[in-house]
């Protein structure tokens, strides 16, 4: 049975910060998320058994430490291999959260990531939010937004929906 | 036998990281290259000579999918042996990958993983690598 979307994103959001770039989440409470000021945000679109984005922003403290602890180097890693860090956790988080929600027979193509803009977490015409988690690292915080486009796919969207509201 | 690596992901960062997880593990190793789609990758294999590709799925410009088709067409590399390692979860799809005779390494991996993959694929035995497989401190899992 599929589980509910949040507790999906959640499960493999944690899991590839845990496994891929060894920072240790814990959930923090979603009030307040707006005010985070995040120093990176990327996106990445999907495509195939439905259509829409997964979007992970850090704060200032976690960006350098994703790079450090993937690349296993000493000095800090540039800019450019600070935002490809997090667009390669931006990645692995979605091509692990589609399937918690969608079950194992569906396909997805994703792009690549991408920088996400000055709102990256505003729903956006034609999108519904899936599913929003916060989590809190010594190193700051992450936040991470799954969204579903409503207007290509509705029989989809609408079954991915209700698997989100399961 | 050292083997000759190539490593295929539109990550730079992932690439890096599998390349030390290369040379960490014990593997006898060679020349490892780095592509970053699979048309980059072709060009490679005109250029070298590869005993292994690690391939991505999703990748822009030539996907990994269409990458290893193109593989197993080709006369010189129909019997190169291919990882698969990508994020990809889609049993439909990687019930596709696998008709092709490769091997799937799920993202995140660990380099256990990785390395015990790399050791069936291409037939290494674990007396043949390294026995001094040491990763170092808080390093675990990719």
């Amino acid at each position: 049975m599929l589980q509910p979307a949040t507790t999906s994103l959640f499960q493999a959001a944690t899991s590839t910060f845990e496994s891929l770039a060894l920072l240790f989440p814990e959930q923090q409470s979603a009030d307040g998320a707006e005010f985070i000021p995040l120093e990176a945000a990327v996106s990445v679109t999907y495509h195939g058994a439905g259509t829409g984005r997964v979007v992970v922003g850090v704060t200032s403290g976690v960006l350098p430490a994703l790079a450090e602890n993937m690349l296993g180097s000493a000095a800090a890693p540039d800019q450019q291999l600070q935002r490809d860090a997090l667009g390669e956790v931006a990645n692995v988080v979605t091509g692990n959260v589609l399937p918690l929600i969608n079950g194992a027979t569906a396909v997805f193509r994703l792009d690549a990531p991408v920088a996400a803009g000055e709102t990256p977490f505003r729903v956006q015409a034609g999108e519904t939010q899936l599913a929003f988690t916060r989590l809190q690292m010594d190193e700051g915080e992450a936040i991470i937004a799954l969204f579903t486009r409503t207007d290509d796919h509705p029989d989809v969207s609408q079954a991915m929906t209700a698997a989100a509201e399961a | 036998m050292n083997l000759n690596v190539m490593v295929v992901d539109d990550s730079a960062v992932m690439r890096s990281m599998i390349r030390r997880t290369l040379s960490l593990c014990g593997i006898p190793l060679g020349e490892v290259y780095e592509a970053g789609n699979g048309v980059e990758a072709l060009q490679c294999l005109d250029d070298h000579w590869v005993d292994l590709a690690l391939l991505d799925v999703n990748m822009p410009v030539m996907d990994g999918e269409e990458l290893l088709t193109r593989i197993r067409a080709s006369e010189e590399w129909r019997a190169l042996a291919v990882i698969i390692v990508s994020t990809e979860s889609s049993d439909t799809r990687l019930a596709r990958l696998r008709a092709h005779g490769v091997e799937i390494v799920h993202k995140p991996f660990t380099p256990e993983q990785l390395r015990n993959t790399i050791l069936q694929v291409t037939g290494l035995s674990h007396a043949a690598a390294s026995n001094d497989f040491t990763v170092p401190s808080g390093d675990f899992d990719f």
